[in-house]
């Protein structure tokens, strides 16, 4: 037969092997433990009266190891299973889990998120979500955030302050590589979309988002999706 | 007269996709529309809702026995073609989209397959086949800015009618409820229009194992 089913583009071990090699590398060269140890330090003061607010992704994976031999509060938003499948979900959990077994986790789940609407419409999505962490009542946000990221978060600084609470970035100065760096330095588990998405989009492009999601239609993130998440476009 | 046949699609540039696959009835029936409905055609169809039009494929039950797109060489994989585009033209008042639609002037990213040409595998009438292909200048997506323009199209007869299934493979996305046996299944639509939900059920997956 000429065709085979198409699942993304096929992850070899000798493919991941080869980037693995060159992250490792990358580790060293880019100073990745100082800029750890730098982080965990800017880290701490805020540590006592603050969540760390995992999506799951590699940002927010990489800040979560690093600050897990402490006591944590993690928040977890589930986005319902139109906009993140319930495999990729449960993964994400099970991913936390390993990495900080010993936090106190508090997952909320959007209340739109098993409706097909919550592909379309993200107002609510905005207005439930920072109503929660309203709710939550800390003073401290850490957040997965990167200056590298965009030009608006660069401008923006390591620290924010909200109305209600500041966000703090302890990852900030890392590059896309130190944060590949660092998860195959110490085994971060992460969803294994990554590397789907990594092989086709480059590992500096890819991006842990929701699936099918219109809000980022202006990215081309649905049209990437519709390739390689095929099985979850009608029913997920 | 319906016969069974080999379509074959030959490009001069690479063919950008939605999708894993293309559909061969999607396509003749996209081109019998636009052959019948002239510039109606490109009004929305929320405005102007158009009827499914008849297509000279063989049907198996309700399922068009004409295969899912074949790449090749089989072995390229797909490449994304990122770019920004941006107009000149006055914005309107108001939300818009631009992700989609007019204003579709952002940051885009396109899946395309560099692959020299595409075959299927249907049960068709030959001369019509021929006919309607060759009105077609390109295929797959992103048209207007180079991709998946044909060179040449040939069709041929074939022996067996493989438009379903050829070695006890699924060509294409064929309900549960009509197979005795399969291997794969997910949620897929069967019938053109294909973008359209009420067309969506559970099929085995193109190319897998199935039994009829």
């Amino acid at each position: 037969m000429c065709s085979t089913v198409y699942e993304g583009e096929v992850i070899t071990d000798e493919w991941l092997k080869k980037w693995k090699e060159y992250f490792l590398a990358c580790y060293d060269e880019g100073r990745v433990n100082e800029k750890v140890h730098e982080a965990i330090e800017f880290t701490t003061p805020y540590l006592d009266q603050s969540i760390v607010s995992v999506s799951g992704g590699k940002d927010s994976m990489v800040m979560l190891h690093m600050l897990a031999k402490r006591d944590l509060k993690v928040f977890h938003w589930d986005h319902g299973r139109w906009l993140v499948p319930r495999e990729v979900e449960d993964e994400v959990l099970r991913n936390i889990a390993a990495v900080a077994p010993n936090c106190e986790l508090i997952v909320r789940r959007y209340s739109l998120g098993e409706s097909e609407m919550s592909r379309k419409v993200w107002t609510p999505w905005y207005k439930e979500f920072f109503g929660t962490l309203r709710s939550l009542g800390f003073r401290y946000h850490l957040l997965g955030v990167r200056a590298d990221e965009s030009h608006r978060r660069s401008v923006r600084g390591r620290v924010v302050r909200r109305k209600e609470w500041m966000e703090i970035y302890p990852i900030y100065y890392f590059t896309w590589r130190d944060v590949w760096a660092y998860i195959f330095k110490h085994n971060v588990p992460v969803p294994s979309v990554y590397f789907r998405y990594a092989k086709l989009v480059g590992w500096d492009k890819v991006r842990f988002v929701t699936f099918f999601d219109r809000e980022f239609e202006k990215y081309g993130a649905p049209q990437i999706d519709s390739l390689l998440s095929w099985r979850w476009k009608n029913n997920p | 007269m319906m016969e069974p046949l080999e379509v074959t699609i030959y490009f001069k540039t690479p063919i950008a996709l939605g999708f894993p696959w293309i559909y061969l009835d999607s396509l003749l029936a996209n081109l019998k529309v636009i052959e019948e409905q002239g510039e109606r055609y490109f009004i929305s169809p929320k405005v102007a809702p158009m009827e499914t039009p008849e297509i000279p494929v063989k049907k198996w039950r309700d399922v068009y026995v004409s295969s899912v797109s074949i790449f090749e060489p089989s072995d390229v994989g797909f490449q994304v073609f990122q770019y920004f585009k941006k107009g000149d033209y006055p914005f309107p008042e108001g939300k818009i989209r631009k992700g989609s639609g007019f204003f579709k002037d952002f940051y885009l990213r396109v899946g395309y397959l560099p692959v020299r040409s595409i075959k299927f595998y249907c049960t068709c009438e030959k001369d019509e086949v021929e006919r309607l292909l060759h009105k077609a200048p390109a295929i797959g997506k992103e048209r207007n800015i180079g991709f998946g323009f044909i060179r040449e199209v040939g069709v041929k007869e074939t022996e067996y009618e493989w438009g379903l299934v050829k070695d006890g493979l699924a060509m294409r996305p064929i309900p549960v409820t009509y197979l005795e046996e399969y291997e794969d299944t997910a949620y897929l639509a069967y019938k053109p229009p294909y973008w359209m939900k009420e067309n969506v059920a559970l099929c085995a997956v193109p190319f897998t194992r199935v039994k009829l």
